[in-house]
């Protein structure tokens, strides 16, 4: 239809360039289209204000009707100028018989999903061939030489198309379109022909293959083949779940999936690291197309790594099962982490804090309490020598802790040195800081106006007194909900009954507003009945800060029932929150723990010393374990834009789970190392997203200047493919003044003029 | 006659209920608590107790309230420590001491708990069950004031219902508690206020003093044992001019230790 009215297909004038071919400047064509329109207006004005009152018309309606009437012969002039300037469109069109069509068919697993066709029931490959086949091939033919390839993990000519089969476990139509990119950048190819699912295993095309294909002004025109959506399937779309976590530490997962065809029904969710389950819970499945979320609490276990599976029972009639389970690997640390905890007076929270830290294996809690005036005792010390000389006034000292407790004890007990490398611990060490009440504490020890009151999550309040030795209840925010901190029973709505049931505690302390970004996990209800928040946290610099403002949370364990866990279980939650994420003195990482059918792998670390100032001039080797005991060693060379970075890239040939262990060293002292663990999962990702990807199809070739078909429109392709620039291509110039759209343009115009005047009896 | 006989049936009537008085707990312990708004992180409690061996009580002090067993030195001894608590160190205790009993839940407000004369100690089953409950949730318990074989015998009567099986054992002087705020490599016997008349240091056959303790699974000690001495008469009497002062000093210095301990372990 459109070819009908302007002569042209559409993509000539998407890709074409509007010209005047007329010698006259086209600033003259607008000047005379502005003068006879005003020419025109004046005297059809002159000729209004002569014209005797009709009768049943009103002088504001003849206005209008005078208006129409100089519309309609301005715009008939104005064509007619614009017909005597020449209007032409110049489109870069390739030369016959002179230019290379790359036809790639996607030869993937996913193409060989029953599922297209006309009858909705052909495989995709086949009727992808099929479309070729029937037309499409020889209609290139007619005009260009064509080139077939198979597209999966990787680019290859294939001889014959009929010779294809979907048998191969990945796709990356990003690598492989780059590829050809690379390849044939000697060859007048003019544009690239995709026939594909779009199920792109890596998730899209990335800006590197776009920018590869403008380059070279190469349009890729792609064919989609599938169903769109599901009809009946469940499948898990992501699972995240934190890549490193502490020893028997309490794990968070979200599990996202989304279903179509099993709206209401109950499915059960499991999640198990090899044979031994972890947690398991039933979902009710939401509506059809929406993203649901479950979230998982479990244990880390031992020290060690962990490749959790995320599995979805598979449900009756689902189409493709293969997408219910997913895996990640959890690199669990059995590193001992070590807290300061600084006391200013024997207090009950103390001691009841130091044994609940006692029967947790990964944490080891070094105090340093005011016993007297003069007399700090210490207890969990490394050696004789360690806070001998009291608060550290080094950041070297300090910094050798994950986290850190400021019990009851007043601001000026610590120097100006020593608040400022405690402000320094957080920000640039990144370690925890958690302040508890007290008597001494928070507003009443002055901490309000000390330089350290930017890093608490609270605005203390202005006033002292503010610490009572009265009961005070504890109750859990939205937020403190969903915080495995707070989790003290699996099931959320189980846990938020568990938080009511504890004893009250001893003793309360107002902490003030939350800062802006902060997050109230907990709140407590005085015996008059004011709420105030009890814990709070937020972050601060490469750290987190945090309060707790009672110093009674003792009572939990004292007046719960005797083997009642929930105080010591809190207390350990909270203090691994402390020092959960103090990143040690290197720390490694990679863009994705998870290589898909692709073992290249871009190893990155960032390097400090003992006072974690950035190390530029260090010396860094990845050791690499593979499966099998493989093993290599990648040198890690600095990134010159960023100082203290290192990185490095290595390709795990095999598939299975890795391990890098990165180390780190200044001359002969060893500044630190860390250990990180990544998978290789070779034709995993093919069972994922089977559904056709109209949408990174359909941008793939409006991003290089190509066109999404379907089917049953491929009979234009091979006229349409020859207007691209790449390859041997001219310009043609395509006159527009004898496009049908334009005679009848003038005759509308004409016509319109006499009917309307006709009608109002202006003839 | 018939008067002779109702009188001597009234006689062996009166035998035997006075012989039965003796041998029942002491019910009415006579006792009005103290009374104090003050509040404070630590409280000093005395542990008030049941006892069978009634013949020991009604000693209260100087400050002439009478009680059982359990109020020996009461409260005298206790005010005197407190004094030297807030004194000695950074511990925030409150001025008046706290008595607390075994049959309410009451005493696991105060995780800290002073005992004397436990020798003569008797609980019931559930009290039992709530001292040792109280004790392995994080409790402590100093016992004091008992002398001897015999009132070692009877003392572990009481404790054996506590923890049927958990050893007391000897406390050498690398025990923490003999560390944790003052250094007490040498301990010696704290006499009680007998001292000033006889010159002994001893009471019955205890001539040595022992420091016992049983201790939790983590190797915490719950229950310290000062037995063969008399440390509450020491803080008591540390005001007396005749009492020795180095009695007294080593007193406070081993209650010292022992809540300092308590409150860090």
């Amino acid at each position: 239809m459109f070819e009908f009215f302007f002569k042209y297909p559409m993509t000539v004038f998407t890709k074409g360039k509007f010209v005047l071919l007329g010698a006259w400047p086209g600033w003259l064509l607008v000047a005379m289209i502005l003068a006879v329109a005003g020419v025109l207006g004046r005297l059809i004005w002159l000729r209004l204000q002569k014209l005797e009152p009709i009768k049943d018309v009103t002088p504001r309606m003849q206005q209008q009707r005078a208006l129409a009437i100089w519309a309609l012969q301005a715009a008939l002039v104005a064509l007619v100028l614009l017909l005597l300037w020449q209007p032409a469109i110049v489109v870069a069109e390739l030369k016959s018989q002179q230019n290379i069509i790359a036809v790639l068919v996607d030869d993937s697993r996913s193409m060989a999903i029953a599922d297209s066709g006309a009858d909705g029931k052909s495989q995709r490959e086949a009727a992808a061939l099929a479309a070729l086949n029937n037309g499409v091939l020889a209609g290139l033919k007619k005009r260009f030489q064509t080139r077939v390839y198979r597209l999966d993990g990787e680019l290859n000519r294939a001889e014959k198309a009929d010779s294809l089969k979907p048998d191969a476990t990945a796709t990356h139509i990003s690598a492989g379109l780059k590829q050809l990119a690379s390849e044939t950048g000697d060859l007048p190819v003019g544009a690239v022909v995709l026939l594909s699912d779009g199920a792109e295993n890596t998730g899209g095309i990335d800006l590197d293959t776009i920018s590869a294909l403008r380059n070279r002004r190469l349009p890729v025109h792609t064919i989609g083949f599938g169903r769109e959506q599901a009809i009946r399937d469940v499948e898990l779309q992501d699972a995240s779940l934190a890549p490193r976590a502490m020893a028997d530490s309490r794990m968070r997962a979200t599990v996202s999936l989304r279903q179509r065809g099993y709206a209401g029904n109950k499915a059960t969710l499991t999640a198990k690291d090899g044979g031994k389950m972890l947690a398991s819970k039933e979902v009710t499945l939401a509506a059809d197309g929406l993203v649901q979320s479950e979230t998982f609490f479990f244990n880390a276990g031992s020290a060690g790594v962990r490749r959790v599976t995320f599995n979805l029972a598979p449900l009756a009639g689902e189409e493709n099962i293969a997408n219910n389970a997913l895996t990640r690997l959890v690199s669990v640390s059995g590193t001992r982490r070590r807290i300061l905890y600084v006391e200013g007076e024997p207090r009950w929270e103390y001691k009841f804090i130091r044994r609940a830290a006692e029967d947790d294996k990964e944490l080891q809690v070094v105090t340093m309490l005011r016993t007297t005036e003069n007399k700090i005792y210490r207890q969990g010390i490394g050696d004789p020598a360690e806070l001998s000389e009291g608060f550290p006034t080094k950041a070297e000292d300090l910094f050798v802790y994950d986290g850190i407790i400021i019990g009851s004890v007043e601001a000026g007990y610590f120097s100006p040195r020593q608040q400022e490398i405690l402000r320094e611990y957080v920000d640039q060490r990144g370690g925890g800081l958690l302040f508890l009440g007290g008597r001494f504490a928070l507003a009443d020890g002055g901490w309000g106006a000390s330089s350290i009151t930017e890093l608490l999550p609270t605005f203390l309040p202005n006033t002292k007194d503010t610490f009572h030795r009265e009961a005070a209840l504890a109750q859990l925010t939205a937020a403190g909900a969903d915080s495995p901190v707070m989790r003290l029973v699996d099931d959320p709505a189980k846990n938020i009954e568990r938080w009511k049931t504890l004893p009250y505690m001893m003793d309360y302390q107002d902490a003030g507003n939350p800062k802006p970004g902060a997050t109230v996990l907990a709140e407590m209800t005085t015996q008059s009945h004011a709420k105030m928040p009890l814990l709070v946290t937020q972050s601060y610099g490469r750290g987190r800060t945090a309060i707790m403002a009672t110093s009674g949370s003792w009572r939990w364990q004292m007046s719960s029932a005797y083997g009642d866990t929930a105080h010591d279980l809190y207390w350990q939650q909270l203090l691994r929150w402390v020092v959960a994420d103090s990143p040690g003195r290197v720390v490694a990482s990679i863009p994705d723990a998870r290589l898909m059918d692709d073992g290249r792998v871009k190893l990155t670390a960032t390097v400090r010393d003992k006072a974690y100032v950035l190390a530029p001039d260090a010396k860094v080797v990845a050791h690499m374990i593979g499966p099998e005991g493989s093993s290599a060693m990648v040198d890690l060379t600095p990134v010159p834009s960023t100082p203290g970075t290192f990185s490095g890239e290595w390709t795990a040939d095999k598939q299975g789970s890795y391990v890098a262990e990165v180390t780190a060293a200044r001359g002969a002292d060893e500044l630190g190392r860390d250990v990180m663990t990544f998978e290789r999962q070779d034709g995993v990702a093919e069972n994922f997203h089977t559904q056709q990807n109209r949408d990174i199809l359909e941008k793939l070739s409006s991003e290089t200047g190509g066109r999404y078909w379907k089917t049953d429109e491929l009979a234009r392709l091979s006229n349409e493919i020859s207007f691209s620039e790449a390859g041997i291509s001219v310009r043609n110039t395509k006159e527009l003044w004898n496009m049908p759209i334009v005679f009848l343009l003038l005759f509308g115009l004409m016509a319109g003029e006499w009917l309307i005047r006709r009608k109002w009896g202006m003839i | 006659m018939k008067l002779w006989k109702t009188l001597t049936i009234a006689a062996i009537a009166a035998a035997c209920c006075t012989g039965l008085y003796a041998f029942q707990r002491t019910a009415d312990w006579g006792y009005q608590q103290e009374t104090s708004n003050v509040k404070a992180e630590f409280a000093w409690s005395r542990l008030r107790f049941n006892s069978n061996m009634s013949s020991y009580g009604g000693y209260g002090g100087g400050y002439g309230r009478g009680g059982g067993n359990w109020s020996r030195d009461y409260p005298k001894a206790d005010r005197q420590f407190l004094i030297a608590l807030n004194r000695l160190t950074r511990v925030q205790g409150r001025p008046t001491e706290q008595v607390v009993n075994l049959d309410s839940d009451e005493i696991f407000n105060y995780p800290w708990v002073y005992a004397v004369m436990v020798h003569t100690w008797s609980f019931t089953d559930d009290q039992a069950k709530r001292l040792r409950e109280y004790l392995l949730k994080g409790g402590f318990l100093m016992v004091d004031d008992f002398h001897g074989t015999q009132d070692w015998e009877n003392f572990m009567v009481g404790m054996r219902q506590v923890f049927p099986d958990r050893p007391v054992e000897d406390l050498t002087d690398k025990d923490e508690i003999f560390h944790v705020l003052y250094d007490m490599d040498d301990r010696f016997q704290v006499p009680g206020e007998q001292y000033i008349r006889t010159g002994r240091t001893y009471e019955k056959d205890g001539y040595v003093a022992k420091w016992r303790g049983i201790r939790d699974d983590h190797g915490r000690i719950v229950v310290a044992i000062c037995h063969n001495m008399h440390l509450g008469d020491a803080w008591e009497w540390a005001d007396d001019p005749e009492y020795p002062e180095q009695f007294a000093s080593m007193a406070f210095r081993v209650g010292l230790n022992y809540i300092v301990y308590g409150m860090t372990h």
